[in-house]
């Protein structure tokens, strides 16, 4: 992907004789004048960059010391899908904030009491996520469950639903590696989702359809499968009697009373459904969609579309829904099969960062190390902010689609210079400030005495896991006005003062806003 | 629309020729089955070239309740389908034989009153779509012959060899709607201030630098930052210009207020922008809670939009006198309410259209509503031909290229 990147080698004239020289020499490691004290750092073969790029939230140095100690990318990527790998993070970070371990009754006494409104509780679990995408050992795991969050969306602020969020959030998380089918399950029946898309105040005698519409159109078969409003009519009467009272007492229950009762059918799925306890119904009917063919297609063209690139190929589609139906909705051996396959290894550097994943890139880019939240305005709760600034927080999104995974939805004018924002607060340190650790400039240097060239490539590492090229060292010229060949000390201006103006310049990349 | 026909026995033409005397007026041949509402006079020739004209397109995302906002008092169904939600014809403004406005939308009845202010009724998709997202993709991309994802708004501004950056533009959103998707570039921001980059204003450095890294950076994350590189400069003039609401609009403190006191920014300025998009996640899709005139989403909703609709034409002064706007949703809601105060999914919905050259009142064709379970508004006018009248008359631009193979009919709601 580096190859892509770089710019088409240009007319000399075109280059400064200083800048021309390094260009050449940076391809040649261990040469040069200054290769006898500039040792570049190891990093991965550029297909390993890919799909680390592609299954966490970036790479860091420490990952790449990860993998080298699990014998290479795909013994890590195996490591990370095994349930028994240790997941220290997640479970010592759980308390940082008191809502995502809190009970519904808590959760509604503290709003109540206007210790935490319920709008924080949610927002303190999408902060929870964040930190977990950037420091969580559990990489692939953090970055299936935002795919599956997304894909079974619930939205941050959707009213009554705010109070099952957390809940809702870490039940996906525990099956994001599982089977789509046991995901479903949970998932529709769950109170956030009841509360969000009205099932749980559906009743027998008028079934609310939005559930019942949307379980069909976004969770499983799509339109394409063709079903019928009438369908779509019996989807929400087999979803009744799954109530929460909502505004009241908030119990949760299954209530054989409100269950629409009589033949049901729904595609070829058909149910005599003849028990006021509608939930053996309710399942076989979740089960039959999480199998159907059509569902395979668009869980499969999902993955291909987050994983892959914004327009995989209709064999790759048909390939990738066969295993999932092959192994009974399992999820492992999908993602198996699509990092396999030489569309994925061609795809390097295709997909934009989407506005939460240039923020949690930006912070393992840069090394910054979130705390426990204790000061007034820390990091761990800023980072949601960060995500807003840059037009979407982890589940902002408005409407039960989830967020847009495609390059157009995510390149228009704000968002650009939001990012570019974004990246100038955090290379300078300057938002936010409290209760994270930035790398300070001197450290930076990995040597006491540095060509500026060799300084840019040894960032360039570091920062985007890659040797720089020549537009980088260029465009890093041009923004502290340095040739490469200039003498970088600690004291040098770029230490005491520039390294925010020339952080931004690996920030502020193609390289860096796409995976 | 079969079987609505036959269900239009006419009696609501009866009620409405009672006291809209105005009816027939300049309308020939109206079938048996239908009337038009609308004050409809001499069609009047309009100016052959208008210039500095703008749309302004405001979606009412999730679906608004078009009963709701343009209540059809006339016709008794609504009543009968709404025991619950429905609105007294007394509490009703600007009420005629027919349809009443909500009461929250008094904030518009100086526009509505001062004939800037036209209601189209009965709008909607050619064939009803139940769904969100293939309604929203269907009608913003309004074409239907074509695979290619393009949407109307970016037709339009891609009509002629205009190259200014900021013609089309999407206000109060980072993401662009379908209906700005397409090869001709536009300009999405959250806001006036996002419009700037980062580090440059103390630094000539920077820009030079942001050349470098993206002057030839491939794919669309390219575009992406040539576009904004590009739009900072353009959209200078808007950034020095005063921030405060002129005529003391009072926006509302939400989204649309902010989207739209930004367009008004940004049309004062003069920097060439023709079509603004804004959205309005008003929490339209009341499939519960609707309410009543007492309680529920439907007065909040609607006094946002009032507020904010009224501030912005305040706000622009006598320039609203050459910006048009619409209003449009994805559907209707259903004609019967469900056990729980809401309307799920329906079909046809009302469309506003506001400020400069139009002709206000009542327009559409109406078709007696049934009070079933299923029962939708029927669509009587293609939405397009609404949207087609302000394109071809506001901005000189041509059916055929904003609206491929559509064949509008006349609405008469813009001179």
């Amino acid at each position: 992907m580096s190859e892509a990147r770089a710019a088409a080698p240009s007319p000399a004239a075109a280059l400064p004789a200083t800048l021309h020289h390094t260009a050449r020499t940076l391809g040649k490691p261990a040469a040069a004048v200054k290769a006898a004290v500039y040792q570049p750092i190891s990093i991965l073969a550029p297909e390993d960059l890919h799909l680390v790029n592609r299954f966490t939230g970036g790479w860091t140095p420490a990952l790449g010391r990860q993998i080298a100690a699990a014998g290479g990318a795909a013994g890590w990527f195996a490591q990370q899908l095994s349930a028994s790998a240790p997941d220290t993070f997640y479970q010592a970070t759980a308390a940082w904030w008191t809502s995502n371990t809190a009970s519904t009754s808590t959760l509604l006494a503290r709003d109540r009491k206007k210790t935490e409104p319920i709008w924080e509780a949610v927002a303190n679990y999408e902060r929870w996520c964040l930190a977990r995408r950037i420091h969580s050992e559990r990489q692939v795991l953090e970055t299936m469950t935002a795919f599956w969050e997304n894909h079974l969306h619930v939205p941050a602020e959707a009213d009554a639903a705010q109070y099952f969020r957390a809940s809702y959030g870490k039940t996906i998380r525990a099956l994001a590696l599982t089977s789509f089918e046991r995901l479903l399950q949970v998932a529709v029946t769950h109170p956030a989702m009841g509360c969000y898309l009205d099932n749980a105040q559906s009743t027998k005698k008028a079934p609310n359809e939005n559930l019942g519409r949307e379980l069909l159109e976004l969770h499983t078969v799509g339109r394409e499968s063709g079903y019928t409003e009438n369908d779509v009519k019996n989807s929400a009467r087999i979803l009744t009697g799954y109530r929460v009272d909502v505004w009241n007492t908030w119990n949760v229950r299954y209530d054989p009373t409100a269950h629409w009762t009589g033949t049901v059918k729904v595609l070829d799925f058909e149910h005599p459904n003849t028990a006021a306890d509608g939930q053996a119904a309710a399942r076989a009917y979740l089960s039959y969609l999480a199998n159907h063919p059509s569902t395979a297609q668009r869980i499969a063209r999902k993955l291909a579309i987050r994983f892959v690139s914004d327009a995989p190929s209709s064999e790759l589609v048909d390939r990738l829904a066969e295993v999932y139906l092959a192994n009974g909705t399992a999820i492992q051996p999908v993602l198996l099969e699509l990092v396999d396959s030489a569309e994925f290894r061609a795809a390097a550097g295709a997909k934009v960062r989407t506005p939460d994943e240039d923020v949690v890139a930006t912070y393992r880019a840069l090394g910054a190390n979130l705390r426990r939240p204790s000061a007034a305005t820390p990091a761990a709760n800023q980072i949601l902010w960060q995500t807003t600034a840059l037009g979407m927080r982890p589940f902002g999104w408005p409407r039960p689609d989830g967020r847009p995974d495609q390059a157009a939805a995510w390149v228009s004018v704000s968002r650009m210079l939001a990012s570019f924002q974004i990246h100038q607060d955090m290379a300078g340190g300057w938002w936010p400030t409290a209760g994270v650790t930035y790398v300070q400039p001197a450290a930076r240097l990995p040597i006491p005495t540095i060509a500026f060239g060799d300084f840019v490539d040894h960032l360039s590492r570091s920062i985007l896991g890659r040797p720089a090229t020549w537009v980088l060292t260029k465009a890093a010229c041009d923004a502290i006005g340095c040739a490469p060949t200039t003498t970088i000390t600690a004291a040098h201006d770029v230490i005491r003062w520039k390294m925010p103006r020339l952080l931004t310049v690996f920030l502020d990349t193609p390289t860096h806003m796409t995976r | 629309m079969g079987d609505n026909d036959q269900r239009s026995a006419c009696h609501e033409c009866d009620d409405y020729r009672i006291s809209r005397r105005t009816l027939l007026r300049g309308v020939i041949g109206i079938g048996a089955t239908t009337a038009l509402f609308g004050t409809t006079l001499v069609q009047t020739a309009y100016a052959a070239a208008p210039v500095g004209n703008v749309l302004v397109v405001v979606s009412l995302r999730g679906a608004a309740d078009g009963l709701s906002l343009v209540v059809p008092h006339g016709d008794a169904a609504y009543y009968k389908a709404r025991p619950n939600i429905a609105i007294p014809a007394t509490k009703l403004l600007a009420r005629n034989g027919f349809f009443g406005l909500h009461p929250n939308l008094a904030p518009l009845m100086p526009l509505w009153k001062a004939g800037r202010m036209a209601a189209v009724h009965a709008t909607g998709l050619p064939a009803p779509n139940r769904s969100h997202f293939a309604a929203m993709e269907e009608l913003e991309d309004a074409d239907p012959g074509s695979a290619a994802r393009i949407g109307w708004l970016n037709r339009l501004v891609g009509r002629d060899s205009s190259t200014n950056v900021l013609r089309g533009m999407g206000m109060g959103m980072s993401t662009p709607i379908t209906a700005l998707y397409g090869p001709r570039a536009t300009v999405t921001t959250a806001s006036v201030d996002d419009m700037s980059l980062a580090g440059a204003q103390d630094n000539p450095r920077r820009t030079t630098a942001m050349r470098t890294t993206w002057g030839a950076a491939p794919g669309e994350i390219g575009r992406g930052g040539r576009a904004a590189l590009a739009a900072v400069n353009a959209f200078a003039p808007v950034r020095a210009s005063a921030a405060q609401p002129a005529n003391g609009a009072k926006y509302a403190d939400d989204d649309l207020g902010r989207a739209l006191a930004a367009s008004a920014r940004t049309i004062r300025a003069g920097v060439g922008v023709e079509v603004i998009a804004v959205d309005h996640d008003g929490g339209w899709d009341m499939h519960t809670g609707l309410g009543t005139l007492e309680w529920g989403a439907m007065l909040r909703a609607s006094q946002s939009l009032s507020q904010n609709l009224a501030a912005f034409y305040t706000d622009l002064g006598s320039r609203g006198d050459k910006v048009t706007l619409v209003t449009i949703s994805e559907f209707g809601r259903r004609v019967k309410e469900n056990a729980n105060y809401g309307l799920d999914h329906g079909h046809g919905n009302v469309m506003f259209v506001l400020g400069g050259g139009v002709k206000g009142g009542y327009y559409g064709k109406w078709t007696r509503l049934a009070a079933t379970d299923d029962a939708d508004v029927p669509v009587t006018t293609d939405y397009r031909s609404v949207l087609a009248e302000v394109v071809t008359k506001r901005l000189g631009a041509s059916t055929a290229t904003v609206f491929p193979g559509f064949k509008p009919v006349t609405v008469g709601a813009v001179r």
